[in-house]
């Protein structure tokens, strides 16, 4: 066991540090970017562009698709590096951890000639259609409805808290093709494609986040059918896989920590009343991020990850909920138009429990899987 | 002891549960972030309501349990201050209040023709004119504001600044009392009705148990702001305080947690409930400055 960095991760890590340096905007921290904003959509795509250029957009993807099959350690201390500055991807690092690896496996050559290079050049933008009104976290009930009719798919239903789906070209779509958890399929669906209706949903975490997405009779060749019919369970399970850890959350939680103490400290009131809870919350991040780390390790160890993926992403909750509750209580300006950043924290903090997964289903996972635990009676 | 209202009280609750009736739901087109209401402010002042602790058979315990049953409505209105802190202070001061603390935004304060300024240990009184104030925006659910510059201060001796805070103490564990009942109602309606794995959240114990110890320290909070409103101790104030901060920052975990992902839209109220419980969290010096107040006036420290 070994707690440092080797000399080739340091100089990765210098090397993005260094991109971000030169390719942010001097004003970045000061703008609210959210990460759906039609404004960092926009900038998502020079960014991303530009990263791909260099080489840092998909390091770890296999040659064939513009990387350098780096590992597993390459690809997180990346994501650290970009969550930490804000995600200037915005939504893109979903193409890069995991829709554009899903589609190498599971699409066909058609599919991902067409899909892949747009991702590794950094200037696509997807977005994801799971959740919808009646199915979140039992994604199993989605009712939305793919038919055949000859050689086209019809699709019609609702999906909700579809992220980034106002500026996307293309959804990652589940829509049921037949009844039962087994009768859902994955659709490629080109987000211009006419029946397609999206609205924003106004929230509390900043512009251009999460949306509606009716579909009413959409029409998509029979080709846009990912894998076979009835997959979508298989190819979820694979997706998942890849996003296992999740988002690096720790990596900003903490450097937002660190700003808060030091706006107290100018203002001499980082004193005797906030130690504690300074420090729970800095301890916080200290241990989502060596579990994040052991399970990365385990990845680049080739082990298959199991049920500590679920603690590591548990332990991030608990961490971005201590660094917030910090905030709020000892730096609420913060949410008064004084610091924009820490906003944009905040915004991204409060649905760590609930995004991708709430935290509940992972405790439910920890319980079942890890602990052994006999399950609840249904 | 007798926990029974008198019937003065009983008037008084039952009057104030009726006109808050009428605003009872949030209006479907309304997204911001602080929903004022001009109109309960009018009701409020056409009935007197701002005068009730200076009536003897009334008094702060009363105005208390008016501001906490106003508070559980989802528009706001600057009430705690004007019915619990502005009868304390020796001089007669126009409503409504603001309150700034350490330079930050505050709630209230570019409506306020009298704005309670607390900077460290001192307290002050600003009458800014309506031009010297603006408003600023804010994710929290009161309309916040800030003095665009400095404006002439007149401070408060220390025992009329210990009394201010007492009383901005109990207006704070009043006001919080009203928005966690709310909160927690708000989302036991969502578990109750919202069916996830073919039966309603609410049965689930991983979220029962929570709902459950959210309503327990919602309800320790509204005995403990009455008490403060009916014996302004110090003592009382600070652990009324310290209750309802504690609460408030678990119950604005626990609810938006329950809620998911529709916890986060503007077109469901439960922010405007959370998001005044965050602004309440961090007056103060926050459950580190409570714990103070309580160090000194419960346990006899001399910090
Ligand atoms: C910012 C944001 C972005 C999102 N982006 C996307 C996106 O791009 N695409 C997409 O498809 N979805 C997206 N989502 C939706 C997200 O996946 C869901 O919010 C999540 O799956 C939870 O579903 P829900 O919100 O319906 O909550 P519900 O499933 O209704 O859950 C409400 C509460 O009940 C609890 N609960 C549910 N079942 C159980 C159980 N069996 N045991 C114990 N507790 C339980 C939950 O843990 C939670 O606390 C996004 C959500 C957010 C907040």
């Amino acid at each position: 066991m070994d707690f440092d960095w080797d000399p080739e991760q340091r100089a990765f890590r210098a090397t993005v540090r260094d991109f971000l340096a030169t390719h942010l905007p001097p004003d970045w921290e000061s703008q609210a970017h959210g990460p759906g904003s039609k404004s960092q959509s926009a900038f998502s795509k020079g960014f991303c562009g530009a990263l791909a250029r260099a080489g840092l957009l998909v390091p770890h993807w296999p040659r064939r698709w513009g990387g350098r099959e780096a590992d597993p350690w390459t690809s997180f201390i990346l994501a650290e590096e970009m969550w930490e500055a804000g995600e200037p991807r915005g939504g893109q690092y979903m193409n890069v951890n995991w829709i554009g690896p899903t589609l190498m496996r599971f699409g066909s050559e058609a599919q991902q000639e067409r899909y892949i290079p747009p991702m590794a050049r950094g200037e696509t933008i997807w977005c994801q259609g799971f959740s919808e009104p009646e199915a979140g976290s039992d994604l199993a009930s989605l009712r939305t409805r793919a038919e055949k009719h000859g050689g086209t798919y019809r699709i019609t239903g609702q999906k909700i808290w579809t992220s980034y789906a106002g500026d996307a070209d293309t959804c990652f779509l589940l829509a049921r093709t037949s009844a039962g958890k087994g009768g859902i399929s994955v659709f490629l669906v080109p987000m211009g494609t006419p029946g397609i209706i999206v609205r924003q949903i106004p929230s509390i975490i900043g512009e251009g986040d999460i949306h509606e997405v009716f579909l009413d009779e959409v029409e998509v060749a029979a080709d846009a059918l990912l894998g076979a019919e009835g997959q979508a369970w298989e190819i979820a399970r694979t997706s998942l896989s890849l996003e296992r850890v999740g988002i690096p959350r720790f990596a900003l939680a903490r450097r937002m920590l660190h700003r808060a103490v030091e706006t107290l400290k100018r203002a001499g009131r980082f004193g005797q009343g906030t130690f504690a809870q300074a420090a729970t919350a800095r301890a916080a991040c200290e241990a989502a991020r060596l579990y994040s780390y052991s399970i990365v390790d385990q990845r680049r160890h080739g082990k298959t990850t199991g049920p500590e993926a679920s603690a590591a992403r548990y332990a991030t909750v608990m961490a971005e909920r201590l660094v917030s509750e910090f905030v709020v209580e000892h730096v609420p300006e913060a949410l008064s138009g004084g610091d924009a950043m820490l906003l944009a924290h905040h915004q991204r903090a409060i649905v760590a429990g609930i995004a991708s997964g709430a935290a509940e289903i992972q405790l439910n996972l920890i319980a079942t899987d890890l602990l052994k635990l006999p399950r609840e009676p249904r | 002891m007798d926990f029974e209202l008198t019937s003065d009280q009983e008037a008084l609750v039952s009057a104030i549960d009726k006109l808050a009736q009428g605003f009872e739901t949030k209006p479907t087109e309304f997204h911001g972030f602080a929903l004022v209401s001009p109109e309960l402010e009018h009701e409020l002042t056409e009935g007197q309501y701002f005068d009730i602790a200076q009536i003897p058979e009334l008094g702060p315990l009363a105005a208390a349990m008016a501001v906490e049953r106003l508070a559980r409505l989802p528009c706001t209105g600057e009430i705690a201050l004007s019915m619990l802190l502005r009868p304390q202070l020796r001089k007669e001061l126009p409503r409504p209040f603001g309150l700034i603390e350490n330079g930050r935004p505050g709630r209230f304060v570019a409506s306020a023709r009298t704005v309670v300024v607390i900077d460290g240990e001192t307290v002050s009184i600003a009458q800014p004119a309506a031009s010297e104030v603006e408003p600023v925006d804010s994710l929290l659910a009161y309309p916040m504001g800030r003095m665009r510059e400095a404006v002439k201060l007149t401070r408060l001796s220390d025992e009329e600044a210990a009394g201010a805070r007492k009383w901005l103490r109990i207006a704070l564990a009043a006001e919080a009392s009203g928005l966690l009942q709310a909160a927690v109602a708000s989302a036991v309606e969502h578990l109750t009705l919202r069916k996830q794995f073919g039966r309603p959240l609410g049965a689930f114990q991983a979220l029962r148990h929570r709902m459950a110890e959210c309503a327990v320290l919602a309800g320790g909070v509204r005995w403990l702001a009455l008490k403060a409103a009916g014996t302004a101790e110090e003592a009382d104030a600070a652990l009324a305080a310290l209750h309802a901060q504690e609460s408030a920052t678990r119950v604005a975990y626990e609810v938006h947690q329950m809620l998911g992902a529709m916890g986060m839209t503007l077109e469901h109220p439960l922010h405007l409930w959370t998001y005044r419980l965050k602004a309440l969290v961090a007056e103060l010096g926050g459950r580190g400055g409570q714990a103070l107040a309580v160090a000194r006036h419960c346990f006899g420290a001399s910090v």
